[in-house]
């Protein structure tokens, strides 16, 4: 089994944070990796750019789950924040690893109404038959993948919501992999990336419960579970043309929300984000599964006062952020703060340049370990 | 279980996974078993029992079973392409193709970078591009010619072979012709810059038959009136990667996260570059979410809103003064008897230097001496002279009182800025919190902020763009930039971005599409309205001023009054690219009056919408991975082009193909019949049918027969044909095969725009004006706040002012505002029927209601809802939005009609209303300023005005209603007794009556 990173609480040695009196106590500067893992893939989604328009929910199904039993399945979905999210509930069915992160959570399956159908529609029979009836999905169509859309929480004025997409996190402590009696679950050795073998996988669904996040995915025509694969075709450049590429969902995003590289990259923005200016925190870290998926949390407009005024009180409660990310949003939303009144007041800011695109040769840094052998 | 089962588990899979469409089953599924199979059998060899892993983390031995997903991402042939849906983003993509179909697309992310200091370009496009394959192989297809069996709107077909249908289609329009009714065939096909060449195939042949080319940017109500009105101008704004150049930034009723999703990145990350953003929505939008201040004023407020910040900007002196007296009327004198501007020829005394004095207008100087302004229209050739400047040689005076000796003696005379003042003054803090919900102090502090930075800017859209009042509304927000002399410069502006209405190859198009140049152009609402009866049930001083307009031709009507006062009835209407009879508003009156009126209904389409399920004969077009075109918008400054991926679905063929076939058709048999050419009863030509394919191929500036049969051939025109493509007295030129390598940056600007483009430099409008010094293309040759029109001052709009909107429906008994926002989940209706897309919604139409709303008429989360008022009753899907004010419900427009139980939509709660003040010619007698031109100036077809109620359709009663068909159904749901039409047309008599 690999190895769990302690919360280690030595300070870093970043001079310039050294002197700041938000300094946090928090993970070793040093990046750990699972044994047995050369390197790790690792992303990094900016919740304040996710519009959610979902061109990474489509650029992922339209490479990877429009048939052969995937047609359910978002590998990728953004769901809305506060809500329900994809599964419905997900965060309430388990999974993952107690407080110690050896022993794993017992966890619940989905039910199928819970992820939604791929609905098909009559378009045939309207548009060409003469049927009289609207155009439907012709079955049940009750709950979906992206059903609470926009809804959120809170009241008019001041309601709150925020988009948040999500793909299997390639745990570093991946309770799908413990949870496989097969043991047909891995994590690639060049890049620790997790996948389920399709050859061997025979379907018990072990791994679908043992996942925190839901991001495993039983197909009924194979009898075999899939899940979110990195794009590794992509980044292996293993297209006709042999280009390396980032996973679609990364490449295709109009914001470009997202940088994919290695965690280990300690010259890459992703180590800069995560373990320097530690502004990109995981989802849900109490499920100690080690996500390689991080995020920047979200601000929001500052309430409205019942006479139409402009508040200073946060929009987002902050606890409901602290539910999702740990108790070290209140720090990274601060440092966000800092940085952007940095770049108002026209000074440099390297961690605003790292979130634009201005400079665009770190959104991907996917060949840096290319001549490692 | 051995693996020998799984060969056959994964075979299955892959043989599903590839089968993408029923009929594409064949020679791609072939293929693809063809590639598993090798794989299998290597998997057999390798791979014969099961063995034991020990630890899978970062070592696992079997890995070869990884191919599977490796084969998967493989293609054969990738083509450069784009959509053609109105939705402003014009973003390249590379489709890719697998076994000669349609795979999949992505971006083709290849925008070359014109300034390192912006955001990179790439990638653009969203998630409805990223699913346009769908719609090649889609069951919505439409694969042959089809004519209708059943009703209108059935959706009963007979297929006909090509021959047929254009016979059909030639025989109609060659009657119309030999009864001189020529002016009754009408074309509508919106928005150029989507694929100019699609929108010249049948504007040519329309233009040809001496048809009627109809508008498309006012009808949508995409067109800013107050553009033309203060600015003498259609639209200009800045290319979006600007914002990124802006210090504080107010998004007021654009939602650009969900309608600009391509671009919302310069918005996003001008907030990591130090930028304020503010956004003004009245709810608590997708924009808003990623706003630095939110401000929600009530719907319809946003004139009085604006106003109140303008007052703190005069009030405290944040204003740009040296912008005002050179660039803005504000220092012109107008007459307090008649409130008209005072001009040259009547002032006693004062010597004028122009052609036309009573043209010229005044203001007084430093020293207290009259002067005339430069740049008055008297002293121009036509509104667009550049050899005249407005620049200054002396200072004169804003604020100006005084008796001016004049042909009719002492006049007392104002500046038009001490008029303003006075109408700003009504809008104190506590008037605007009052009108508005927004805080006294926040408005203020949000105007103080806008004024106070260097570079200020407005991204303006549709949400304040579709009340009947939108002119005053525009005129409003319009005056913050210029009071800040935020305008002409990088990062400033108001930016309206609602439709690709910017075809920036203007020249090439035009000549494409018009070849004759004699364009019977009609402002579309004015057409739709009065054709579908709006004389007969609007108020009568509206009625009246609508009479007053055509009989003054100040707007053009077709078909043309006859000599005994006779107007015929349209005849024949074409649609392509373009869902005319879904997105009418109005559309009850539109469906049970104008549409029996056509004999012939022609919908050239490659999906079934509800236009052409609505037509006589419906002509299958290649797709947009079908078919080579251009394309371009306002939210960019590339060209790049559409290439065929694969050929044309079934026997679909391109638009151009099957307008260039028709007149092909149209030829032949005039010339059977002998048809003779017929004088055109308005323009200086004849109207020949025998020559009228030779005329559609024909290059007309070259004179060179024939040279226009393909698509190819026409985009090459366009190119060749246009100053930013082919820049006189250069070297340089775009062409098409070098876009299909790369898209290209547009190399000039024709004198259609107001700015160069230059360099390094994100386009930004209006340097012509601000920087140049030349004439604004107004009366005044100023940014005109002050219209003097008769009509004008009638209706107390001289400037602009707030006033509540016209009752359609009393609040008393509609209690909801009523508002159809665009979705991200459409563009328009193109992807309203798309599974993909539906299956991330709910599948059907939804309408958005605040929770305290639904709570009180005991609606839940999903209920099926029934939304009416006068009009008509549609039944929709509940969605709780919290994010609403309480009291708007909001319904997502653009839903087809056949995604309703009863066939109507959105549109179906919306009447036909319009506002007199754009039916003008400015100045009455000349027009220079204002006058008709299509898109440019006429009516908008508005309707946010509109009030509702919702009801919960009981279970049971909601399958009583699915059971009951058309005319029960509609007596079961409507409020007024009486038929539907009447409901219809009978309120909006009472257009007017709420107008102060």
């Amino acid at each position: 089994m690999s190895k769990t990173t302690e919360d280690a609480t030595r300070q870093t040695d970043d001079d310039a944070r050294q002197t700041d009196d938000t300094v946090r106590q928090t993970d070793d500067g040093d990046v750990s990796l699972a044994e047995g893992v050369d390197h790790q893939v690792a992303m990094v989604m900016d919740l304040n750019k996710c519009i959610g328009c979902q061109t990474c929910t489509i650029a992922c199904k339209t490479n990877w789950t429009e048939s052969g039993g995937r047609e359910y399945m978002y590998w990728n979905n953004v769901e809305t924040k506060p809500g329900a999210g994809y599964p419905r509930d997900w965060e309430e069915l388990g999974g993952g690893w107690d407080e110690e992160g050896q022993s794993r959570t017992p966890g619940e399956l989905p039910e199928k109404e819970d992820y939604g159908r791929a609905w098909d529609f009559n378009h045939e029979a309207i548009m060409y038959e003469g049927s009289d009836e609207p155009l439907r999905p012709m079955e049940n169509a009750d709950w979906g993948p992206n059903w609470d859309e926009d809804e959120g929480a809170g009241e008019y004025p001041n309601s709150y919501y925020f988009y948040l997409p999500r793909i299997c996190n390639h745990c570093t402590h991946p309770s799908c992999v413990e949870a496989c009696p097969r043991s047909a679950i891995y994590k690639r050795e060049e890049d620790g990336i997790v996948l389920v073998d399709q050859d061997r996988c025979r379907g018990y669904r072990y791994c679908v419960e043992g996942c925190p996040y839901k991001k495993v995915f039983y197909n009924a025509q194979t009898k075999t579970s899939e899940k979110c694969i990195f794009c590794y075709p992509r980044i292996e450049g293993e297209g006709p043309e042999g280009e390396v590429r980032p996973p679609s969902c990364a490449e295709d995003c109009p914001p470009q929300l997202r940088h994919v590289g290695f965690l280990d990259d300690e010259d890459g923005p992703i180590h800069k984000l995560v373990n320097e200016y530690e502004v990109a925190l995981r989802l849900h870290p109490e499920y100690r599964t080690e996500p390689n998926v991080y995020y920047i949390p979200p601000y929001a407009p500052p309430q409205t006062s019942e006479s139409g005024e402009t508040v200073d009180a946060n929009r987002i409660p902050r606890n409901y952020l602290e539910e999702l990310f740990g108790p070290e949003v209140e720090s990274a939303l601060n440092t966000i703060t800092r940085e952007r009144e940095k770049a108002e007041r026209g000074e440099e800011s390297e961690l605003m340049e790292i979130l634009s695109t201005v400079n665009n040769d770190d959104q991907y840094r996917l060949e840096v370990f290319d001549d490692d052998g | 279980m051995t693996d020998t089962t799984n060969t056959s588990d994964e075979s299955t899979r892959d043989e599903s996974g590839t089968a993408r469409r029923d009929f594409l089953k064949g020679a791609g599924v072939a293929a693809a078993v063809g590639a598993t199979g090798l794989g299998s059998a290597q998997d057999l060899t390798e791979m014969t029992a099961l063995e034991v892993v020990d630890d899978p983390i970062g070592n696992y031995p079997y890995r070869d079973w990884e191919d599977l997903y490796r084969e998967e991402w493989d293609w054969d042939g990738k083509a450069r392409s784009t959509h053609s849906v109105n939705c402003t983003g014009s973003c390249s993509w590379q489709v890719y193709t697998r076994n000669g179909q349609v795979w999949r697309e992505e971006q083709a992310g290849d925008y070359p970078r014109f300034d390192e200091s912006l955001p990179d370009p790439n990638p653009r496009g969203c998630q409805k591009g990223a699913c346009f394959s769908d719609y090649v192989n889609a069951d919505q297809r439409v694969t042959h010619p089809l004519r209708r069996t059943g009703e209108r709107g059935e959706g009963k077909w007979e297929r006909i072979s090509w021959d047929e249908a254009l016979t059909e289609i030639a025989e109609e329009v060659i009657d119309a012709v030999e009864d001189e009714e020529y002016d009754a065939i009408s074309g509508f096909t919106p928005i150029p810059a989507m694929s100019p060449v699609s929108f010249a195939s049948g504007s040519r042949l329309v233009n040809l038959l001496g048809g009627v080319s109809h508008s498309f940017y006012d009808w949508y109500s995409d067109l800013p009136p107050g553009q033309p009105i203060t600015w003498g101008t259609q639209t200009e704004n800045a290319e979006s990667a600007d914002w990124y150049n802006a210090d504080y930034i107010i998004a007021w009723g654009s939602n650009i996260n969900v309608t600009r999703i391509p671009d919302a990145k310069y918005f996003l990350e001008a907030g990591y570059d130090g930028a304020k953003r503010v956004g003004i929505f009245t709810d608590y939008s997708q924009t808003a979410i990623h706003c630095d201040e939110w401000i929600g004023p009530e719907p319809g407020s946003d004139t009085a809103l604006a106003l109140g910040m303008a007052r703190t900007i005069v009030d405290e002196g944040l204003y740009d003064e040296e912008h005002l007296k050179e660039q803005t009327d504000m220092p012109l004198l107008v007459r307090e008897d008649t409130g008209k501007f005072l001009r040259a020829s009547e002032v006693s005394g004062l010597s004028v230097d122009a052609d036309r004095p009573e043209k010229v207008f005044v203001m007084q100087d430093a020293d207290g001496t009259l002067r005339t302004a430069p740049g008055s229209l008297g002293e121009r050739d036509g509104q667009h002279d550049h050899s005249v400047s407005i620049e200054l040689d002396f200072d004169p005076e804003l604020a100006v009182k005084r008796t001016v000796g004049t042909t009719d003696g002492d006049i007392e005379t104002r500046s038009v800025w001490l008029n303003l003042r006075d109408e700003l003054s009504e809008y104190t803090p506590e008037r605007v919190n009052e009108i508005t919900g927004v805080g006294r102090q926040t408005h203020q502090k949000i105007a103080r902020e806008f004024a106070e930075v260097d570079r200020a800017k407005i991204i303006h859209g549709k949400g304040v763009n579709d009340w009947y009042h939108n002119d005053l509304g525009n005129r409003s927000i319009q005056l913050l930039v210029t009071l800040t002399g935020n305008l002409g410069r990088q990062g400033t502006g108001l930016d309206h971005y609602v439709g690709q209405e910017k075809i920036w190859t203007f020249n090439g198009w035009k000549n494409l599409s018009f070849p004759t140049g004699s364009v019977r152009g009609v402002p579309t609402t004015l057409w739709t309205y009065y054709h579908a009866g709006i004389m007969e049930n609007t108020d009568p001083d509206t009625a009246a001023k609508i009479r007053e307009s055509i009989d003054k031709g100040w707007m053009p009507l077709y078909p043309s009054e006859r000599d005994d006062s006779g107007r015929p009835d349209p005849r024949v209407m074409f649609v392509w690219r373009g869902n005319y009879f879904n997105q009418a508003k109005g559309n009850i009156a539109v469906e049970e009056e104008l549409w029996p009126k056509l004999d012939l209904v022609v919908d050239i389409n490659f999906r079934m919408d509800s236009t052409a399920l609505n037509s006589d004969i419906v002509l299958p077009t290649a797709s947009h991975y079908e078919k080579h075109d251009l394309s371009e918008t306002d939210m960019h400054t590339y060209v790049h082009p559409f290439t065929p991926a694969v050929e044309p679905l079934g026997e679909s063929k391109t638009d151009w193909q099957i307008f260039r076939d028709l007149a092909a058709k149209i030829q032949e048999l005039a010339a059977d019949r002998g048809t003779e050419p017929v004088d055109d009863r308005k323009f200086d030509r004849q109207i020949d049918l025998q020559s009228v394919h030779d005329d559609y191929v024909r290059d007309w500036l070259d004179d060179e027969p024939g040279a226009l049969s393909e698509d190819k051939a026409a985009a090459e025109f366009i190119l060749e044909n246009s100053e930013e493509t082919n820049p006189e007295g250069t070297d340089e030129q775009i062409t098409f095969d070098e876009i299909d390598e790369q898209p290209k940056r547009l190399l000039e600007t024709g004198d259609h725009w107001s700015s160069d483009i230059e360099e390094g430099e994100a386009y930004t409008p209006w340097k012509d004006y601000v920087q140049d010094k030349n004439p604004w293309p107004t009366f005044t040759g100023r940014q005109q706040y002050y219209i003097d029109h008769d009509w004008f001052l009638e209706l107390d709009e001289q400037l602009p002012t707030h006033k509540e909107a016209p009752v359609l429906q009393e609040k008393s008994e509609y209690p909801l505002g009523y508002n159809t926002p665009h979705s991200r989940w459409s563009i328009h209706s193109t992807w309203r029927d798309s599974s993909k897309m539906l299956r991330l919604q709910r599948g059907e139409p939804t309408v958005y209601l605040n929770p305290d709303d639904a709570e009180e008429r005991g609606i839940e989360d999903g209920d099926t809802v029934r939304v009416y008022n006068d009009l008509d009753s549609v039944e929709v899907q509940a969605k709780i939005y919290p994010s609403g004010e309480p009291g708007t419900v909001r319904h997502f427009f653009s839903w087809e009609r056949f995604q309703y139980p009863d066939r109507n939509n959105f549109n179906s709660l919306v009447p036909m209303y319009m506002k007199p003040t754009q039916l003008v010619q400015y100045p009455e007698d000349t027009g220079e300023h204002l006058h008709f031109f299509p898109n440019y100036w006429g009516p908008t077809g508005v309707n946010s005005d509109v009030r509702i109620e919702v009801e919960k359709v009981e279970e049971g009663a909601a399958s009583l209603d699915a059971g009951l068909l058309g005319e029960s159904a509609t007596e079961l749901e409507s409020p007024d007794s009486g038929s539907k039409s009447r409901g219809a047309l009978g309120r909006v008599s009472d257009l007017l009556g709420g107008d102060d």
